[in-house]
């Protein structure tokens, strides 16, 4: 009995690892979701800042800011790295891990020191194992990351960049295309570099009255299309986790039902054979006593 | 005249509205249907909006109006309806901001930003 008693174990093991990952896949899925009609929300509103800024450029405004254009000097900058607080789910992180690492030896040709920031238990350990410096780590931006708590972070980096100790920001995370297809990118968003489309520009749209005046609201739009922009890289990422997650389980429970039949199978054969075997042992006694 | 209010995080309105209210970056605006095209920078404080039946109430911290084709958007980073303002945080956040010891020009200015915020979300629960 000593073989199928042990395969039935197995079994079961594998059926209650199966019914973890099931429901992982289950949460990821109701999660993915939330996180989807947040990116959506946002990009609604990114959306119309960058017509605002159109509309300033259509208007004769020179769109021009301090946050636009590169610095002088090429001295100090940052990596944001993107990763998850919770591993499970495929290749997510190191895909972002590898992405950033590339990025990395190719800056620190040019910039000499890369100063490291990481946002998520798993890059954090990861490059603590690695023994690479971080500058900071955060844990507390998950898949329901608030606005608030990435204003924060970017009013930093706009004060920082103000104040010319940063000169340039670059972010890895892991990009959200579609539902099939999502891939680890390193963005630079400071400088700005460019706002928006400006092909309205000499249109002749309706003409606005700015108040108080066009330069004031340039002033704010820039900051505020790059706190947008930084607050997307966050959800992007939580979206894109949520799927890997939910694609990493949807396989594992695959697998597992997979590997359940597999041992059924085996333990239904074990299970004969023994009986067969005892059988042939009843028979062999009893024609022994004839 | 429609009225649209956008956080990054969510639309909270898209809605008819007859009157519009809003705090500026310098002083208060109110925008009625037919009104020309726009484009303002906002202040901390409050907004409200005139329906047909009622009337309500949100406390906008910065960015942007735009007003064009008799359509009312409105770009915040905060935006929270006066009934659901936590007083008690905003004073909090007001006495925290006023004990501050500021050193450079970014604390100061940081400083006050915190107070003019925290001043404004009280302002808007009083009212």
């Amino acid at each position: 009995m000593a073989k199928a008693r042990a395969l039935d174990k197995r079994r079961r093991s594998v059926k209650s690892i199966r019914k973890i990952t099931r429901t992982m896949e289950l949460i990821s899925r109701a999660q993915f979701k939330r996180a989807m009609d947040r990116a959506s929300a946002a990009t609604a509103y990114t959306r119309r800042i960058t017509d605002l800024v159109a509309h300033l450029a259509a208007a004769g405004m020179q769109v021009k800011h301090p946050l636009l254009t590169p610095h002088a000097e090429n001295k100090s900058m940052v990596l944001l790295v993107l990763t998850a607080n919770r591993g499970l789910c495929g290749g997510y992180n190191s895909g972002v891990l590898r992405a950033s690492q590339a990025a990395m030896t190719e800056r620190a040709e040019q910039w000499g020191e890369v100063r490291l920031e990481v946002s998520g238990k798993r890059g954090a350990a990861n490059f603590k194992f690695r023994k690479i410096p971080t500058a900071e780590t955060y844990t507390h931006f998950n898949e329901k990351v608030r606005f608030d708590q990435v204003n924060l972070l970017a009013t930093r980096y706009l004060d920082e960049y103000a104040a010319g100790s940063l000169d340039r920001l670059d972010v890895a995370y892991m990009k959200f295309e579609s539902l099939s297809r999502q891939y680890p990118v390193v963005e630079t968003l400071l400088p700005m570099g460019r706002l928006g489309d400006h092909s309205a520009a000499g249109l002749g749209g309706p003409q606005y009255d700015f108040l108080p005046s066009a330069e004031s609201i340039l002033d704010e739009v820039v900051p505020a299309a790059f706190k947008a922009q930084l607050f997307k890289c966050f959800l992007d990422a939580a979206v894109s986790e949520q799927i890997a997650r939910m694609v990493a389980m949807k396989a594992a429970t695959e697998n597992a039902d997979a590997m359940i039949s597999l041992l059924s199978m085996s333990y239904n054969r074990a299970r004969q054979g023994q009986i067969t075997g005892e059988l042939l042992e009843i028979i062999g006694g009893a024609e022994a006593v004839q | 005249m429609q009225c649209v209010l956008v956080t990054p995080e969510a639309t909270l309105l898209d809605s008819q509205a007859e009157f519009v209210a809003l705090t500026l970056f310098d002083g208060e605006i109110g925008i009625g249907p037919g009104h020309a095209p726009l484009i303002g920078r906002l202040g901390c404080g409050e907004m409200r909006i005139r329906q047909a039946d009622k009337q309500r109430r949100f406390y906008i911290e910065g960015g942007f109006v735009e007003v064009c084709n008799d359509v009312v958007s409105v770009l915040t980073g905060r935006a929270v309806e006066a009934e659901k303002i936590d007083s008690a945080e905003a004073e909090r956040l007001l006495a925290e901001a006023l004990h501050l010891s500021p050193r450079t020009p970014e604390q100061f200015a940081q400083r006050d930003r915190t107070a003019a915020q925290a001043r404004a979300m009280l302002r808007v629960a009083r009212a």
